[in-house]
């Protein structure tokens, strides 16, 4: 039953929203008016409704909807079923589709944008809303109904039922889809000829909306790896992270031209570009990972005519964006005035920069599959190659993020030079005594002092305009450089938990005391607890600094009765400064072996990101 | 400055850039690249001693050997031939005999592996597709390996 409302209104949406598109073009008449933002809304009310009858069916566990008997069992906690939703691929497909269409009616209440240029963003985002909607119908139905009759499920997979992935899949998606809406903007600009200054207004709010939320979305999964997989690291380059990465960093680079169009009014066919690669490479990172072609942690089960109806649907929409993009790309007359040394042209090095190791990421990524389709030979493209090529290729743009604060928008003066030529040489020797007494790592070295200096600089810049504005409006003047502050922030963090992180691996008995540097972990106890939907065996030690206790980590081991899995949950201590990374391995003689990691400045990253989410919000509420 | 000297330098700096990216990626593919075979496969390349590799197959039945102190040795097969491993450090939570396993590491004999890592798996469903197809080849796939 609950199926069946669900599925009606999928195809009730979909149906609307052909509605849409058709009113559209008969918009002549007055009186179709009404229907365009009616079917609008009515496509928005059935998709709810089918978004939330899966829900239904999850949180009711009824196991005569076959998504739900494979994806969900009836002894998993409330939360679990609620965010067991989208915890599959049918399911996030439904979000995908529900997060498409809010964005299609949120935009259709703005009245900056002039109508006819609206309604024709509305149009192609309900053409993109259709293709995605035949996608999950024909290929991804999340409402077939179980053909045996069960009374129960067969559970979600363990490793999933977790706080930080429950809400990190909505957060991930409506940055990936909301780069559909900047498509939608970009497209019916172009063919309307109206990319104008209310144009930029508009589109550089949304899309550093969507890529705000991509950022966070990004943050919490690799959060969630770090503390879920006992790993004892956050990132680790799998394709997966990788196809994440590169509309993010297209995005980046969206955001940041949109700053320059703003001052120069130029660079708009650059923007157009970038707006529809953002989401050319979100469609072609879901056909990487939904296709089953990449192997990685994260795949999904694996199905051939999925894949080859994303990549349909991917070539679609790319060729038909590029073509529009090629026929119709705005001539304009005036040309950028480079002038070297300002801001703009900070810009577009950096854009370059940005787009270069994009294209790194991509060919790392889908090398394997080539070579697999060439040669018959199967490899990986792992993190050695990411580390000796990326970094490297990112580093000129961290080198002019530093110095880009002292640069001013329109002439090619330096801005009070001087003070930040101090600074930043203060900076460096500072650094460099101090990496030399201790620990010298060249990589280590660059990453400290790149991060410093862009605080450092960033400071000096708010400094400067507190004397100008008096601390007038303080988070609106300054949310750009608050926002490179918290990079700054993320690349110490980054450096430090990458490359002074160490790993020790000891063997302990209950009672027993190991000593690592200055502190010592003792084994109190293990004890075996029995939860709900798993067993827990949660093993108890002390954490002491030169005998001064400090704290106790919990670290366990989790059978999951329905899934017969075993998980690792590690323990950790958060500090400000480092985390204590606790893993508890197997047993032998009555003797545990554990792996302890020390990371150093690891909450660095999760402060440098939320900063940067906070004041780019502010960046987009402001005036 | 002439918008026309402009433009050529940032065309230049553009392919100075461009062009180190594609040295720097050329450089280290050679050196990064691993390769991924099965047991059988592994024989059969021209990998030499102290090549980094990747292994895929199951962990033979009874093969576990807990030598303390976090080092296990253990055998991959894939039904006709056979890799020795070391490891040192904590097994994934799905490492069981008879189950899947990919480990990457550094080649010690033709039939010996230094491993550095034993890869965990998500799902116990999971299993790469490649090796599936290999492994189908081998007639070694049953159906519970899903």
């Amino acid at each position: 039953m609950i199926s069946l409302i669900g599925f009606s209104g999928l195809i009730l949406s979909f149906i609307f929203n052909v509605i849409v598109i058709v009113s559209y073009y008969y918009k002549i008449n007055q009186r179709f008016n009404h229907i365009f933002y009616l079917a609008l809304y009515c496509s928005l009310f059935f998709m709810c409704l089918s978004f939330f009858a899966l829900m239904f069916a999850y949180i009711s566990s009824d196991f005569s909807n076959f998504n739900v008997f494979q994806n969900s069992h009836s002894s998993k906690p409330l939360l679990y079923k609620i965010t067991g939703t989208w915890g599959n691929h049918e399911g996030s497909m439904l979000l995908w589709l529900l997060i498409m269409s809010l964005y299609n009616v949120f935009f259709s209440f703005n009245i900056t944008l002039e109508d006819h240029v609206r309604k024709l963003t509305i149009v192609f985002q309900s053409f993109l809303y259709l293709c995605f909607s035949l996608f999950v119908i024909l290929t991804s139905n999340p409402f077939l109904v179980n053909s045996i009759d069960s009374n129960e499920g067969l559970g979600l997979n363990p490793i999933l039922q977790d706080p930080a992935l429950a809400i990190h899949p909505p957060v991930l998606y409506i940055g990936y889809v909301g780069f559909s809406l900047i498509l939608s903007l970009a497209l019916a600009g172009l063919i309307l000829n109206q990319l104008d200054n209310l144009w930029i207004q508009v589109i550089k709010r949304w899309a550093m909306f969507c890529w705000l939320m991509l950022t966070g979305g990004i943050a919490l999964g690799s959060y969630w790896a770090y503390y879920e997989l006992g790993w004892g690291g956050w990132w680790f380059w799998d394709p997966v992270e990788n196809v994440s990465l590169m509309p993010w960093i297209t995005g980046l680079a969206l955001v940041h031209s949109l700053m320059i169009t703003k001052q120069e009014q130029l660079l708009k066919r650059w923007v157009v570009f970038l707006s529809i690669l953002c989401f050319s490479l979100s469609i072609l990172g879901t056909f990487l990972v939904r296709s089953g072609i990449l192997t990685s942690v994260h795949s999904f089960a694996a199905d051939a005519s999925r894949g080859i109806f994303i990549l349909i649907l991917f070539l679609t929409i790319t060729g038909f964006s590029f073509i529009i993009f090629i026929l119709k790309s705005p001539h304009s007359n005036k040309q950028i005035n480079l002038l070297f040394i300002n801001k703009t042209s900070a810009l577009i090095i950096n854009n370059i920069v940005m787009l270069i190791a994009c294209i790194t990421i991509l060919l790392g990524t889908i090398y394997p599959i080539i070579i697999e389709v060439l040669t018959n030979k199967r490899m990986s493209v792992g993190a050695p190659y990411y580390n000796s090529t990326v970094l490297p290729i990112l580093l000129p743009g961290f080198l002019i993020m530093s110095i880009a604060p002292m640069l001013s928008w329109q002439s090619n003066k330096l801005d009070k030079i001087k003070n930040y030529i101090y600074i930043l040489i203060v900076i460096s020797i500072l650094t460099l005594l101090i990496t030399y007494l201790t620990k010298f790592n060249i990589w280590g070295f660059t990453g400290t002092i790149l991060g410093l200096w862009i605080i450092a600089a960033s400071l000096l810049s708010i400094l400067h305009n507190c004397l100008k504005y008096k601390f007038k409006k303080f988070f609106i003047y300054n949310n750009a450089l608050i926002a490179h502050m918290g990079v700054g922030i993320m690349i110490i963090g980054i450096t430090f938990s990458s490359i002074f992180q160490t790993k020790n691996n000891f063997t302990i008995q209950t009672g027993e005391i190991v000593n690592s540097g200055q502190y010592s972990l003792q084994l109190k106890n293990l004890k075996i607890e029995e939860k709900n939907n798993f067993q827990e065996l949660l093993g108890i030690f002390l954490l002491h600094k030169k005998n001064e206790f400090l704290t106790t980590i919990k670290s366990s081991k989790r059978y999951y009765y329905v899934s017969k899995v075993i998980t690792t949950e590690a323990g950790i201590y958060h500090d400000w400064f480092q985390d204590f990374y606790l893993v508890l391995g197997n047993e032998k003689n009555n003797k545990w072996s554990i792996t302890i990691y020390h990371n150093p400045l690891v909450s660095f990253i999760w402060i440098g990101v939320m900063i940067m989410i906070f004041s780019g919000m502010v960046g987009i509420f402001k005036r | 400055m002439t918008i026309r000297f402009q433009r050529l330098l940032l065309i230049l700096f553009s392919l100075i850039f461009l062009s180190s990216a594609i040295l720097l990626i050329l450089f280290n593919s050679k050196k990064n690249l691993v390769f991924f075979f099965t047991p059988s496969e592994l024989i059969n390349s021209d990998s030499t001693i102290n090549d980094v590799v990747r292994i895929g197959g199951f962990v033979e039945k009874d093969s576990i050997i807990n030598k303390g102190n976090n080092s296990y040795n253990f055998v991959i097969t894939d039904n006709n031939n056979k890799v020795l491993v070391e490891y040192n450090g904590l097994l994934p939570d799905l490492f069981k005999e008879e189950q899947g396993v990919v480990i990457e590491g550094r080649l010690k004999s033709d039939f010996t592996i230094h491993a550095f890592t034993v890869f965990a798996k998500h799902d116990e469903n999971y299993m790469p597709a490649s090796i599936q197809k290999q492994l189908q080849k081998n007639q070694y796939w049953k159906k519970n390996y899903k």
